[in-house]
């Protein structure tokens, strides 16, 4: 049997602002996981990084060591590879006063 | 009885005892053509994500839609506990919905048919809120249900657009309701862009659901927010007649002649389609998960 693989959509024309991050997705199968970062129009304000959270329980998160800068225009895209992680998943981004970006964030795993 | 009777009375039996000897069949009731046994240890069986539709920007998709988030394999794995696990596997499909009262996800699985006749769907499933207090949360999780989207052949004369939708209410503003509800009902048809080929309407709204008459059922919830017990559930379709045949769930056998569907227009472009969805909506700003073990989806073709 081929191995799994999958791409998943955790957050899809959502504005970002503020502290942001996507919804906990479970991927304890996968050995990898790529997740992009796509600005889907023209961010606005100072553009922070965004990083890559861990989590027991998918309640409470970790910085995984895995950052990137968050999309400086609209359709570019930011990858984070990520390769040890245990269960859970998710991007999060603190946004200063005034920015924002709507986002589509896609996790690609790979087992 | 004549030769051909008992011929097919032999295979009858035969295939009876062929899948009550496969551990992984036994426990389902299958029509004589398996059209899909999803065994979610064996990855996501082609269950998706529902997209709303668009047209030129997302900004059309209708909220409703445009929350939905993509369904993930799940241990079940708990703070307290460690990984709950499925049936006979480590793995569920977790269909989860976001952490806002009135929130709601749907997985989709998309198929045709090719016969008009009888399927049958059947899972073992289960729903929790998330665990983020210390007690039961019984009534955190609004309801869990599932809907087939369905439409006849293209040169069929009654090829209206048919869904069925059954839920089963958990509670609705902190009561524990427990009652298994229909629809037959959904929004207005709203075009999207300027080409008249991309339409939506919004059938899991939270308006026009109606109890299904005798439809009360207590289900095993257990007694924490991170023990649950997998349920069985069937529902018998008629793609002839587009009527609801059976509903049972656990040990109770509902009675459907009160059943009826949404009924919309054919649309041009959905000919023999045969989807079916499974969804979660929670009740208070807690996620709510509906966790599927396995789903065997069999017709009589």
């Amino acid at each position: 049997m081929l191995p799994e693989n999958i791409t998943a959509v955790v957050a899809r024309n959502e504005a970002w602002s503020g502290h942001a991050a996507s919804e906990p997705y479970e991927a304890g199968w996968a050995r990898e996981a790529v997740i992009f970062v796509r600005a889907l129009k023209e961010p606005e304000g100072v553009q922070p990084s965004c990083r890559v959270e861990i989590s027991p329980d998918g309640m409470h998160w970790v910085p995984e060591g895995t950052s990137a800068p968050m999309p400086a225009a609209k359709d570019a895209v930011v990858a984070l590879r990520v390769g040890h992680f245990g269960n859970w998943l998710r991007v999060a981004a603190d946004f200063g006063s005034g920015a924002r970006s709507v986002v589509l964030v896609t996790i690609h795993l790979k087992s | 009885m004549k030769p051909d009777d008992t011929t097919g009375a032999m295979a009858e039996a035969v295939r009876r005892a062929i899948l009550r000897a496969d551990p992984a069949l036994s426990r389902f009731d299958p029509l004589p053509r398996i059209i899909s046994h999803d065994d979610f240890s064996r990855g996501y069986c082609g269950w998706t994500q529902l997209v709303g539709n668009y047209e030129d920007d997302l900004d059309t998709m209708l909220p409703g839609y445009a929350q939905h988030t993509s369904a993930m394999l799940s241990t079940l794995g708990h703070w307290d506990a460690g990984s709950h696990g499925g049936m006979d596997s480590s793995y569920a499909l977790k269909i989860a919905t976001r952490p806002r009262a009135g929130a709601q996800n749907v997985a989709i699985k998309r198929h045709t048919f090719r016969k008009r006749g009888p399927i049958r769907f059947e899972t073992y499933f289960t729903f929790k809120p998330e665990a983020s207090a210390l007690k039961l949360g019984e009534t955190d999780v609004r309801a869990v249900g599932f809907l087939f989207d369905l439409q006849g052949g293209d040169r069929d004369g009654d090829s209206d657009r048919v869904m069925p939708h059954l839920r089963f209410l958990n509670a609705e503003n902190g009561a524990h309701v427990q009652k298994w509800q229909f629809k037959t009902e959904t929004t207005p048809f709203r075009v999207l862009g300027n080409t008249n080929k991309t339409f939506t309407h919004y059938h899991l709204a939270p308006q026009g659901w109606r109890d299904l008459p005798g439809g009360g059922q207590r289900l095993c919830y257990n007694e924490i927010p991170t023990k649950v017990n997998w349920t069985y559930l069937r529902f018998d379709f008629d793609l002839a007649s587009m009527r609801a045949t059976g509903f049972q769930c656990n040990d109770r056998v509902f009675d459907m002649s009160g059943f009826d569907s949404i009924r919309i227009p054919a649309m041009k472009n959905l000919w023999c389609m045969l989807n079916f969805c499974m969804f979660a909506e929670t009740d208070v700003d807690k996620r709510a998960f509906l966790y599927v073990d396995s789903v065997c989806i069999s017709g009589d073709f």
